[in-house]
Order: structure tokens, then sequence, then C-alpha cells
């Protein structure tokens, strides 16, 4: 049985009968359980997948009709909520939590005949950008066990990556999606803000997060993308995508398509490598009958200080529900006043957590607001200002996803500023609710590079057209485990 | 430039225990300092812009039936009450 597949391959071939959807699903789990010992991408595995793929044969075989996925194993990351299964968020406070309801993503996914195959690493409460802040250990890149796989969807980007699933769902916030596909050579995908319901992810900063897939192929996210995003009664902040098709015309190139380069995410700081293969990737778009030319976006250099402050002050809000009476784990409440009761309960975060839960309280404080918070807002608003300038002349935008390589587990964790510039690329599409999509380009020293593509708001089909025009100039090292 | 005692106060405020002093303050003190790199961006006039959802938008506020008793599922749910810690020492 080859595991090595795409997603769309995988549904063609269960549907042409070459392969039984249990059959893929038993080896997936075989694969997890020899593996996943060294790699840490899952939290738990689901007991009744092959099961599910068993029925989902049958269905087959009696005639019934199917859904688009056919018994697709995919992994979910620990903050989407699945029925009656335990949704951590990587989190000590939320490790007894068992989720009540499906999210929105889910229950499309359902429809369509997926498995989910087991729920996924992360950084705490999506915290991070190398799932080193995760409560339950950090996972592994399979590219080199010894450093990150990014974050905070690393447990999405192993599992692809090391062929335990085909497909992953993540969250991106400020590049937790797009970051971990890029450290381990997947394809990370970041839609328009709005785009996929939000309804049953786990909140960490809603005016900036979205989920988004990561997968093998380009051509696999479209597929993916076709059946999760569009409007949610349950999330007003959806918008109608009047039922586009992001896999017809995927192949129609880039001729003639105008492509900025981002010159502030190709300067100071960046890795040699990385800006070699940045290059690289500009050349072959140019090959491709791309115009590239250089486009300055000034308030970059501000963004990942006004992504933190805004973020933290979403998080301080939104944490503030975990007081271990309403979610949480075992810890009774005989002889404890109430303040005391939940600042006991919330030692269960982890450091990080803390952390920004203290900084949302700070930033937007009266006495500092308008020092931080409200600054943050207005670059947030500028940089806004400034990509759309930018698609007015451009029709996309390109940066390496990551300004540099993977790091060592353990190199930057004690060092939260450097960690924070790691974000410089990826937070910009986040802040303008923009379309992003990492694409594994190349490696150095074994070590995966991706490139970075954004277009303009409900510009997705244009993007992964682009995105998948560059994919078809890549042929890639197989990942070495 | 942020103080240590403003630090520990809005921890406090954010019911939140700083007993390791250098993972949380220290750390949160750089982080913070970091954050000074917004006053050079210049944006002082900027108007901040906001997405609105007009009130036509938004779903229905009806009571949706929710098939399963979510109170049973809180941590201190006693059959007919919920236990709380007591509100003052």
């Amino acid at each position: 049985m080859n595991l090595k597949i795409s997603a769309l391959e995988f549904a063609q071939q269960v549907q042409n009968g070459n392969i039984s959807a249990e059959d893929f699903v038993a080896e997936s789990i075989q694969r997890i359980q020899k593996i996943d010992g060294d790699l840490h991408a899952f939290l738990s595995v689901n007991d009744d997948a092959i099961e599910q793929a068993r029925t989902i044969d049958k269905k087959i075989k009696s005639g019934d009709k199917v859904g688009a996925c056919f018994g697709m194993p995919i992994s979910i990351k620990d903050n989407m909520c699945i029925k009656n299964s335990k949704t951590t968020c990587a989190s000590k406070m939320l490790e007894n939590f068992i989720a009540p309801y499906d999210a929105t993503v889910i229950t499309k996914l359902k429809q369509q005949d997926a498995i989910f195959i087991g729920k996924v690493n992360m950084d705490e409460f999506a915290m991070g950008l190398s799932t080193e802040f995760s409560a339950y250990g950090p996972s592994k890149n399979p590219w080199n066990t010894d450093y990150v796989p990014g974050g905070s969807s690393g447990g999405s980007a192993v599992s692809v990556s090391a062929f335990e699933c085909v497909a992953s769902l993540g969250s991106d916030t400020g590049g937790s999606v797009r970051n971990p596909a890029s450290f381990c050579s997947v394809v990370g995908y970041k839609p328009t803000y709005g785009l996929i319901s939000r309804y049953g992810l786990i909140s960490y900063a809603n005016s900036i997060e979205q989920i988004g897939p990561l997968t093998r192929t380009v051509k696999d996210t479209a597929f993916l993308l076709n059946i999760i995003a569009g409007l949610d009664h349950n999330d007003n902040t959806t918008i109608d995508n009047h039922n586009e098709d992001y896999l017809s015309g995927i192949d129609s190139g880039i001729e003639g398509k105008k492509i900025g380069i981002i010159s502030e995410m190709i300067g100071e700081g960046i890795d040699p490598t990385v800006l070699s293969a940045t290059k690289d990737a500009i050349s072959k778009l140019e090959g491709l009958g791309a115009i590239c030319e250089e486009v300055s976006l000034d308030m970059v250099k501000y963004s990942v200080a006004a992504y933190y402050t805004i973020t933290a002050t979403e998080a301080g809000s939104n944490l503030a529900r975990y007081d271990n009476l309403r979610y949480g784990y075992e810890f009774p409440v005989e002889g404890y006043e109430f303040n005391s009761y939940i600042s006991k309960a919330r030692q269960k975060f982890g450091p990080e957590v803390t952390r920004r839960m203290i900084i949302g309280g700070f930033v937007p404080s009266a006495g500092h607001a308008g020092k931080y918070f409200l600054k943050a807002m207005k670059v947030k608003s500028k940089l806004t200002k400034e990509i759309n300038e930018a698609f007015k002349k451009f029709d996309l935008l390109i940066a390496p996803t990551v300004p540099i390589l993977p790091f060592k587990i353990g190199e930057k964790i004690d060092d939260p500023v450097s960690l924070f510039l790691v974000d410089i690329n990826t937070v910009t599409a986040n802040l303008t609710g923009k379309p992003a999509i990492s694409i594994p380009f190349t490696t150095s020293n074994g070590l995966p590079i991706g490139i970075q593509l954004f277009a303009n708001s409900n510009q997705d089909k244009l993007l992964l057209q682009a995105a998948h025009a560059l994919e078809q100039t890549v042929k890639l090292p197989e990942v070495p485990i | 430039m942020v103080t240590e005692k403003e630090i520990e106060h809005v921890s406090k405020l954010m019911k939140i225990d700083v007993n390791d002093h250098a993972e949380y303050v220290d750390k949160v003190h750089a982080m913070i300092d970091y954050f000074d790199i917004l006053d050079s961006a210049g944006v002082e006039s900027e108007e901040i812009s906001m997405s609105e959802i007009s009130l036509s938008s938004l779903r229905e506020d009806e009571h949706i039936t929710f098939d399963e008793k979510l109170i049973e599922k809180l941590n201190h749910y006693k059959g007919t009450y919920v236990r709380a810690p007591k509100m003052s020492s």
C-alpha cells in the first residue's frame, strides 16, 4: 500500500476500487504507531477510524452515494471541536475536555465522508510557532528530528509530511499554518478572512485567525477548500463565496500576471539560503510568463509588534473563560475564595499562555492603550491601506514564508523576541485579511524552504492557480523518514 | 518603559500568579519593551478602520435547542446546583 499519495489520488483510487478505505486507514494507523513515538504529531488517535472506513467501503460496494472524501484520513489540529472527542488545545487546562458539538468544518467534512484519524499537536492555545509550547511535549520535524516542525499547527504539518495521513486542518493566526508547512515541506493555506467558518475553533484572536488546510499538493488544498469554505450562520464573519470551485481552472498558469516582491520581507535578517531560494522562485515565475518587480510595504517593519499587541489583547479576553468552573480539570473548589481559586487553577496554563495573558491585560489597559493597542490597530489599518495599494498594481505578492531555516528544538525558546521575529513574513496576511499560501520549494542541508504567495481578498482562486504553477516547477527530495 | 511593578499589578488583575519571576515578569518585560517600536511607526494621525456587519446580516436571536444537558458537563455540577468558590474570604 502506497501511503505517499495525494488526497485527490486517494479519493480516485478508492472510488475506482483500486484500494479500500479500510486498508489505507489501517496502514496509516500502523504507520502512526510505528513512527509517531519519535515525531509526536498526534495527541490522540481515533479508535473508530478503521470501522468508519469499513462502513464507507460497504457504501461504495453497495452503490450508495459516497461523499467526495471517500474515507480520506485527515488529522485535525486539537483546537477544533469534534463531538464526543477530546479537544485539549494542547493544554493541561483542557486535558479532559470532551467537545459537545462539531465545528462547522468538521460537519462539512463528515458530510463528505472524511475520516478524522486523530487530533494533532500544537502550541498551547495556538500561541507559538515551533510547537515547543505544547503542554504534552514538542513535535519533531520529520526532515531532521533535532529541529522544530514550526507551529503552531506543527502536528498537522508533521502528520502530512511524514505520511501519517493525507491532509490536515490547522489554524493560522499569524502564520500558524504556513510556518509549519514551510518547515516540513507541505502546502499550507491561509484563506481570505471569513472564507472558512471559525465556529467550533477554540478562540485565540478572533479578528484575524482562520482555519486552513495543510496538504501534499496545491490541488489537494483546492479540493478541501471546495468542501469547507462558505457562509455559515454560526459565524457572522463568514463571507459568501458563491460556491466557487477552486479546483476548476487550477492549471490556468500565470502568464502576464504581475507579482510584487515585498522588499521588507527579503531584507535585513534573512538567511542567505532563503534569499537565494526566493530569487530562484522569482526566476521560475518569470519563466512562466509572470512579471516581477519589488514593492515596498513600509508597515511590515511594525507588523510583528502590532500583531502581538492585538492578539494578546484578544487572547486576554478569550482565555478569561478558563476559570476552571465552566471548563477545566479536576480541582475542588472547597476552601478557596473566588479570586484565589481562579489564580490557583490558572497555574495549569503553560508559560507562554501565561505571559500572553499578562500582556493581554497590560497593552489595552487604561494608561497604556494609547501607546500600545491603539497604535497597533493604526499600524494594522495603515498596513491594509499599503497592501490594497500594492494590489492595484500587482495581481500577487511574493516573499519567503519564513526568513530563516528551521531551527533546533530549544534554540529560541528562552528568547521570546527572537521567536516573535520568525513571524515577520506571515503576520501581514492575517492583519490585512488577505489570503496567502506556502508552497514547498527547495531544501538546504536537508531542511525545507517554503515560498509564500499572497493575493487580494477573495482572489483565493487566482492564488491557488499561481501556487499550482510554481509547484509544477519544483522537484523535491522525499522526506527521510 | 514599563516597570516590573506594573506587570505584577496587571498579573494580579488578570488572576495570574507570577511566582516565577524570570519566567513571567522578566520575559513579559522584554516582550512589552519590544512593542516600543510602535512609537516610531508614525501612525498617530491614522484612522482605525473597522469592518461592520449590519444588523440585518446577523442571524435571528432565537433559542436553539441543544440535544444534551450542557450544565451536566460543568466541573462542579452537583445534580441541582453548581458548586463555586466562596465570594469573600
